[in-house]
């Protein structure tokens, strides 16, 4: 569901294909359109638009409702032990059922959420502990609280399942029909299919991409998912899991290393003016606090690691590390608001690299206009993109919008070298690194990005090395040394490229002392003596000279000896659910992890003896678990990380171990997902009287201009999505030929019914609208789209590829001139899967 | 998508439809002469010459459009030479290979009678081999040549034939006989307009031409009707524009029928005059348009 | 030592990998009929969008060696739902209509069992281009000569397998020896069949049978191929035939014609 994988994810979705024809596993397509990846599956189901979560809705209570799911051992072991079903929730906590739409703690403004009532009831906290392995440790061990209370019994009306079940109670089969547009038939099929399909023996998996995420609900829609398949048993089991294909080659990697505006290499959290973000002390406790029982209480030695290799020797323990002059966000700079900083002149500089806002940006017409107001911006990029050359031939200056002689900003167009010309490594949506060698010299004076940006480093850190001011600090320390070693540049023309061995061996980590690699986080330390850039990646260099993303060793199932998973080669994350409470393989079929109790655990009793017991992984996969903690141990309260979780948590990144069926922390927008609608949408939302998220990130400011709910103005809902024969904005399809000629055209798919409606001809012109602008594209008019009845009213949905821009050998208006600034609340992703149009034949300005 | 996408040639009509019609009326003139020659007495010989007369200029036409039509005119002695092993190269099964090798027998044929005619017209002679000239093996050449001569006024429709172009396919295997019998017709009519140019009264000759080409002329009017049968919905393209006009109109009405019905009208009548211009010409070009439309048939 | 490829069109996603991956390996441009000139544009732009389906090349030609095309089979109330898709090249015939027809040997079958036009002695006749029963062979106004699918001569004269199959992501495109190939073709027609799907192989017997052949599941007419394929040249005997038979029909009237007036006028002039 939200993915249309064949087309997006051609080559991975191989092995869906494989399970199809091999193992005769049933593939299933939920989505608005009969794509090529609906061609290829046993069942498709088209839903409308944003209506995800009122069928995932009723699939959780379908599932929870059913006989099976009721007697069969396998969900109620799985479900107590390993998620939160069993924990009671604060009395106060008030679901959207008894506030028609909205949970307890929204905000008199209606604009956020305060979550102090979705908390746990907890036991009493522990005496306070010292011990911990370090003076940020100790601090947090002062800070444990008590023990969540919970009845294993499930029948507590304020444990988490029954909260679920209430929540749920009015998503049926018949309410998915009305919202949704599907048959209840259809709807029944793919829930019986997928509560058929787990178990002990089986295991159901959804994939989901952008179809999910790109709504104000995006991160919800991911959650309900998540609820389903926990629910089901099916996460940290082999084939099982809630899959986000990513986008970008290694976009995964790039989030991993921190390209997000809010967030540190290796998920630490940027630190916030706007928090209690003081020292390093308070950002710890505050980030780390929440946390402290999972795993991420070894937050401090991340955090402090990430200094040490972010500073070097100047780092040490009596200037915390030099967190000080670490810089620190402000307020959400997130892209949409950024562009809308730099619309009102708030932003000066811009430099764009490895993106083309001018097309790929929502209202892309007044991201173009931003870009207007901007005294310089550099780009770097093979071709000259839509943003490089807004200035002189974009739609709004060939309109006489925008004059060129009075656009001031100044325009560094820089050629960037291509993956070929460059080494380094992708992280895949598996959390798999695989290592890429350079096999030529980028041409001319184009350049790698890892070239320019350390060359920039360099010089900047030229340019202060006099400054004594405070604010400069961080520049002039900036551990900043990646010469290559003579021998790896000997084959190239290009000498000065800097090491990408050695940015790898920053951000795995190493003893400061000797600047030998770590082998494991586990050997990270708070102290000052370890430097590590990023953790997760630890022990892809586990010693000099040996890089564990080069490796290419396959073999028929897990393939540790194929590149490097982080964390530590797992490739299956909390893999310990795939063994049973008491350690033992859920089946022979599904085995991966389990309790081997005569196994030589390498450590002695203080007798001596040996210690027995281990978890165990035959095939290779890295365990997610503590390896010698046996499944009936239970923790320490008074203790951090490991120490506190006992030998059922599967689920270590979480502070109680479980997964979370209710998130009583860290979305914004609800410890449940809840159906709202699309924040432009043709019909008023069925199930409560709130009609979209609440606390959805929106921009009301000129050029922005929302439609209203029904809007008769913009009666059709309009999606944007991809298609095989070329890449985003198309910079990297649109300027190759044999790519141009398979996909020529920006086009618009429509139902042969909405064509006869408005005397749209196949492959003639159609004009679409919005409050934000007019294009037009070529119709291709094909009953795989399909109108749907949503609750007895005709609703019309169009598809709209968004590729194309007016360089390169294809052309065609760009998509996202249509679309608005709205944004999900918990990561600001905008709405691009969902809005309201209107569509005409012929083209603009009335020619036909 | 019609399932039956099998690709055009594009072969140009006015370089292949031409050769065809060119060949093919310079091999009936041929074989109408050297039936002469073979089988009539040796007094009477205005027919043989003015075919020999016919045969090969007309058969100098031949390469022009032949080639001009090749991707690559010059390598045309592919056809007879393998370029990689420059050995002589031919391919049974292929109609174009063995048509090109029959060709230039033919040509030879015809050259050879050409001089022949020209030797025993007193227009060039050969001193020199004066001697050898009465034992020159004519009767072996005319029959080499009428041989080859039919080979090249049958084969272009069997080329046709042996496509799977669906027209072309579906009117297997008639088409090989309807471009020989239409052949040895415009055949005839070129010696008959030779001769009226020439003035040259054959006058017995002639009338056994003309009842020769009468048969040949039915014979065609029948083979086109079975033809059409046997193609079937593959000749839909035949009562659209601007076949109407070219197949119908053209080749059968104007180019067989209309001439068939003035030579019975005129049977008894004597030879020459302006009307068995015109219906001469009505032949050879009927013969043209039919070549034209039976190859566009197959083209469109 | 036949080698050849098996086209599983049932896992094909249409993705056309396999249309740009053959464009590259045997350095083919852009199809110059799908570009034109844009105002104020100094390179050229595509302009061929068709409106059928996600199809916008049509068909093979000299630059387009692999084609995939789609077929929507969609009811009007969307129960039936199939869009098949179906990568098509040149099948590398046992019994060839190209090769046969080529009067200059410029079309030969290799030992590996693939036919393959060498550029340098085609003169350009288009004999061959009807005499391919599955329109594959293509003429370039270019280069004056005829172009195809060469099933990757130069990489698997080298131990390499086709671009095509080796850039296909989901295996739809298999490469090797056609034996093998047929195994695993018969496996799989087995395995659709016993779920009671109707599916076919088409390719068997065609031309005394296809190097390059292909899983169906409906009629080989819905994806473009001929029902009943005919190898040309088998008309050429009987049609030679027919056209001697004539011949010696129109000899034997000139014999009839010219010998019996010839008789008959001697007859005449000794009474
Ligand atoms: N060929 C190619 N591959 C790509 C890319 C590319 O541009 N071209 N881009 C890459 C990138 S960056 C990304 S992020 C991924 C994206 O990969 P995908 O998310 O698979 O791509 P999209 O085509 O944007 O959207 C997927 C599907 O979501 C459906 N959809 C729209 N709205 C909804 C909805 O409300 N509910 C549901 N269930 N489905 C909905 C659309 O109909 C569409 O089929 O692809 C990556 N791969
Ligand atoms: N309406 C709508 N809008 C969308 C989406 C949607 O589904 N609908 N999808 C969204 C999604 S998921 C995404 S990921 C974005 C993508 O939007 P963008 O990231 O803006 O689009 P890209 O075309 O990927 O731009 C990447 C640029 O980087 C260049 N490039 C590639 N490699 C390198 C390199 O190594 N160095 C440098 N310097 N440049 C390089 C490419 O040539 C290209 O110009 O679009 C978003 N916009
Ligand atoms: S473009 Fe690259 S990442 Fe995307 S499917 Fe193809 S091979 Fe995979
Ligand atoms: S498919 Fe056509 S081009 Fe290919 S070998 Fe057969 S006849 Fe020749
Ligand atoms: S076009 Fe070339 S390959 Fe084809 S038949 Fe003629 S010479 Fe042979
Ligand atoms: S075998 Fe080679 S030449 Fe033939 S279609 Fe595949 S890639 Fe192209
Ligand atoms: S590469 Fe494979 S899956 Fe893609 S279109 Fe070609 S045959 Fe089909
Ligand atoms: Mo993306």
């Amino acid at each position: 569901m939200g993915s249309n994988m064949a087309e997006c994810h051609p080559v991975a979705f191989r092995w869906p294909l494989k399970a199809r024809t091999d193992h005769d596993a049933v593939l299933m397509h939920v989505d608005p359109r009969f794509t090529r990846t609906s061609a290829a599956c046993n069942l498709h189901v088209p839903i409308r638009a944003g209506s995800d979560i009122a069928f995932l809705g009723a699939l959780i209570k379908f599932v929870i409702n059913s006989k099976r799911w009721n007697e069969d051992p396998f969900f109620r072991e799985y479900v107590v032990n390993y998620t939160n079903a069993a924990t009671l929730v604060n009395p106060e906590f008030r679901d959207t059922e008894e506030l028609d739409g909205v949970f307890s703690g929204l905000a008199p403004d209606g604009k956020s959420y305060a979550n102090a009532t979705w908390s746990y009831q907890r036991n009493q906290a522990p005496p306070k502990a010292k011990g911990g392995v370090g003076p940020f440790s100790d601090l947090l061990l002062q800070q444990v609280p008590g023990r969540p209370k919970t009845d294993p019994t499930l029948q507590d009306p304020n444990c988490v399942l029954q909260i679920v079940r209430k929540h749920y109670a009015r998503y049926t089969p018949d309410l998915v029909e009305k919202v949704c547009g599907c048959s209840a038939e259809q709807f029944l099929k793919v829930a019986q299919t997928m509560l058929d399909n787990s178990g002990r023996d089986k295991t159901a998996n959804i994939t989901y991409a952008v179809g999910w995420t790109q709504h104000t609900v995006g991160v919800q829609i991911i959650r309900a998912a998540a609820m389903l398949q926990a629910l089901l048993g099916n996460i940290g089991r082999p084939g099982g899991g809630v899959l986000a294909l990513r986008g970008h080659a290694t976009i995964q990697g790039s989030t991993d290393i921190a390209t997000l505006y809010h967030s540190l290499p290796a998920y630490l959290n940027m630190p916030d003016g706007r928090k209690k973000h003081d020292s390093l002390k308070e950002f710890i406790l505050t980030e780390a606090g929440p946390l402290a029982t999972s795993y991420w209480g070894n937050y401090p030695k991340f955090a402090v690691s990430y200094l040490k290799a972010q500073f070097g020797a100047a780092a040490t323990a009596e200037n915390d590390y030099g967190y000080d002059y670490h810089p620190k966000i402000t307020g959400d700079h997130s892209h949409m608001p950024m562009m809308l900083d730099m619309a009102a002149g708030k932003i000066k500089g811009f430099f764009v690299m490895g993106q083309n806002p001018a097309v790929g940006g929502q209202n892309a017409r007044l991201q173009r206009k931003a870009l207007a107001k901007l005294d310089w911006m550099v780009v770097r990029d093979y071709f000259e993109t839509e943003t490089a050359a807004f200035w002189r031939n974009s739609p709004e200056v060939l309109s006489g919008e925008l004059k060129t002689a009075d656009i001031k900003t100044e325009v560094f167009f820089l050629p960037a070298a291509a993956v070929a010309e460059m080494e380094g490594s992708f992280t895949n949506t598996q959390r798999l690194l695989q290592q890429h060698d350079k096999a030529a010299d980028p041409p001319g004076d184009a350049r790698s990005d890892s070239w320019f940006t350390y060359q920039l480093g360099k010089r900047l850190q030229k340019m202060y090395a006099d400054s004594a001011s405070n604010l400069d600090w961080g520049i002039k320390n900036l551990a900043w040394d990646y010469e290559p070693e003579a021998k790896e540049v000997a084959p190239w023309r290009i000498k000065d490229e800097p090491s990408a061995y050695k940015v790898l061996k920053e951000i795995n980590g190493v003893t400061v002392a000797d600047q030998k690699p770590l082998a494991t986080f586990a050997n990270l330390k708070e102290d000052g003596s370890t430097a590590c850039g990023a953790w997760i990646y630890t022990g892809v260099i586990p010693e000099d000279g040996k890089n564990n993303a080069a490796r290419r060793k396959p073999d028929q199932w897990i393939s540790p000896n194929w590149g490097f998973a982080w964390p530590a080669n797992r490739h299956i994350m909390y893999n310990r659910a795939s063994a049973d409470s008491q350690g033992k393989p859920w089946s022979e079929a599904k085995k991966l992890v389990f309790w081997d109790p005569d196994a030589d655990s390498g450590t002695k009793d203080p007798a001596g003896n040996t210690v027995r017991g281990k978890w165990v992984a035959p095939s290779g996969e890295g365990i997610d678990f503590q390896p010698t903690k046996a499944p009936t141990m239970v923790g320490k309260d008074a203790a951090l990380g490991f120490d506190w979780l006992s030998g059922n948590d599967a689920f270590i990144m979480r502070a109680d171990g479980k997964a979370w069926l209710f998130a009583p922390a860290g979305l914004v927008d609800g410890p449940l997902p809840t159906h709202y609608e699309p924040y432009e949408s043709p019909v008023a939302n069925r199930v409560y009287r709130q009609q979209s998220n609440p606390v959805a990130k929106v921009w009301r400011t000129e050029g922005n201009v929302y439609h209203g709910v029904a809007d008769p103005k913009y009666p059709i809902v309009v999606s944007t999505y991809r298609v095989t024969e070329h890449h985003l904005s198309g910079t990297m399809s649109r300027w190759l030929p044999w790519l141009a000629e398979l996909m020529p055209e920006l086009f618009c798919e429509v139902s042969p019914e909405l064509a006869a409606e408005k005397g749209i001809r196949n492959a003639g012109y159609v004009t679409i609208v919005t409050a934000r602008g007019e294009i037009e594209a070529r119709a291709l008019v094909t009953r795989r789209i399909k109108p749907f009845v949503i609750d007895g009213k005709k609703v019309h949905e169009i598809g709209l590829p968004w590729h194309w821009g007016w360089q390169g050998n294809a052309k065609g208006d760009v998509a996202n001139d249509l679309s608005a600034m709205v944004g999900d609340p918990n990561v600001s992703i905008h709405e691009g899967k969902v809005f309201t149009c209107d569509i005409r034949a012929g083209r603009k300005g009335g020619r036909s | 998508m019609s399932p039956d996408n099998v690709q055009v040639p594009e072969w140009a009509w006015y370089y292949i439809a031409v050769y065809f019609f060119v060949a093919g009326t310079s091999a009936g003139a041929y074989f109408i002469g050297a039936m002469e020659e073979l089988f009539s007495s040796a007094k009477e010989r205005e027919v043989s010459r003015a075919a020999c007369y016919v045969a090969f200029p007309l058969l100098l036409l031949v390469p022009i459009p032949l080639i001009a039509d090749l991707g690559r005119p010059g390598r045309f002695w592919h056809l007879f030479i393998y370029n990689q092993g420059g050995y002589p190269y031919l391919n049974l099964q292929s109609p174009m290979s063995v048509g090109s090798w029959v060709l230039l027998v033919f040509g030879g044929c015809t050259l050879l009678s050409f001089l022949d005619n020209l030797v025993a017209d007193r227009v060039i002679s050969f001193p020199l081999f004066s001697r050898y000239y009465n034992r020159i093996p004519r009767k072996l050449y005319a029959l080499v040549g009428s041989l080859a001569g039919f080979f090249i006024a049958g084969y272009t429709g069997v080329l046709l034939n042996v496509t799977a172009r669906p027209f072309w396919a579906a009117t297997s295997p008639l088409m090989g006989a309807l471009f020989l019998v239409s052949g040895a017709s415009t055949g005839a009519a070129a010696i008959s307009l030779y001769l009226i140019w020439r003035q040259r009264n054959a006058g017995e000759e002639v009338a056994r031409l003309e009842s020769f080409d009468r048969a040949l002329m039915i014979s065609e009017l029948l083979l086109i009707a079975v033809l059409l049968v046997l193609a079937g919905h593959t000749a839909q393209l035949l009562v659209t524009l601007p076949f109407l006009v070219m197949f119908w109109l053209g080749a059968v009405a104007l180019g067989i029928a209309a001439p068939l019905w003035f030579k019975y009208r005129s049977r008894r009548q004597h030879f020459g005059g302006a009307p068995h211009l015109a219906h001469y010409l009505c032949i050879l070009a009927g013969g043209l348009l039919l070549r034209i439309s039976l190859l566009q048939a197959g083209q469109l | 030592m036949a080698k050849g490829m098996f086209i599983d069109t049932t896992i094909c996603t249409g993705c056309k990998s396999c249309q740009v991956a053959c464009k590259q390996w045997n350095g083919l441009a852009a199809e110059p009929a799908h570009f034109g000139k844009r105002s104020g544009v100094p390179y050229p732009v595509a302009d061929n969008f068709t409106g059928d389906s996600y199809d916008n090349t049509g068909s093979l030609s000299a630059t387009d060696w692999r084609h995939v095309r789609f077929i929507e089979q969609i009811d009007e109330q969307r129960r039936e739902k199939r869009w098949l898709f179906s990568s098509d090249s040149c099948k590398h015939c046992s019994d060839a209509g190209c090769l046969n027809a080529c009067p200059t040997k410029a079309i030969v079958r290799t030992d590996l069992g693939n036919v393959v036009v060498q550029q340098e002695t085609c003169i350009g006749c288009k004999f061959c281009i009807p005499s391919c029963p599955y329109g594959v062979i293509s003429f370039s106004e270019e280069t004056g000569t005829v172009h195809k699918c060469t099933l990757c001569n130069d990489r698997i004269h080298n131990g390499l397998g086709t671009a095509c199959a080796k850039a296909c992501p989901t295996g739809s495109i298999r490469f090797g020896e056609v034996p093998d190939l047929r195994r695993r073709a018969d496996a799989r027609l087995a395995q659709l069949k016993g779920k009671g799907e109707k599916a076919q192989i088409y390719g068997y017997e065609e031309a005394d049978g296809l190097k390059v052949f292909y899983l169906f599941t409906d009629r080989p007419g819905v994806y473009g191929q001929p029902e009943q394929p005919v190898v040309p040249q088998r008309r050429l005997v009987l049609c030679s035939l027919v056209t001697i038979l004539t011949a010696l029909g129109i000899g034997v009237a000139a014999l009839v014609n010219f010998r019996e007036r010839l008789n008959g006028k001697e007859e005449h002039h000794e009474s």
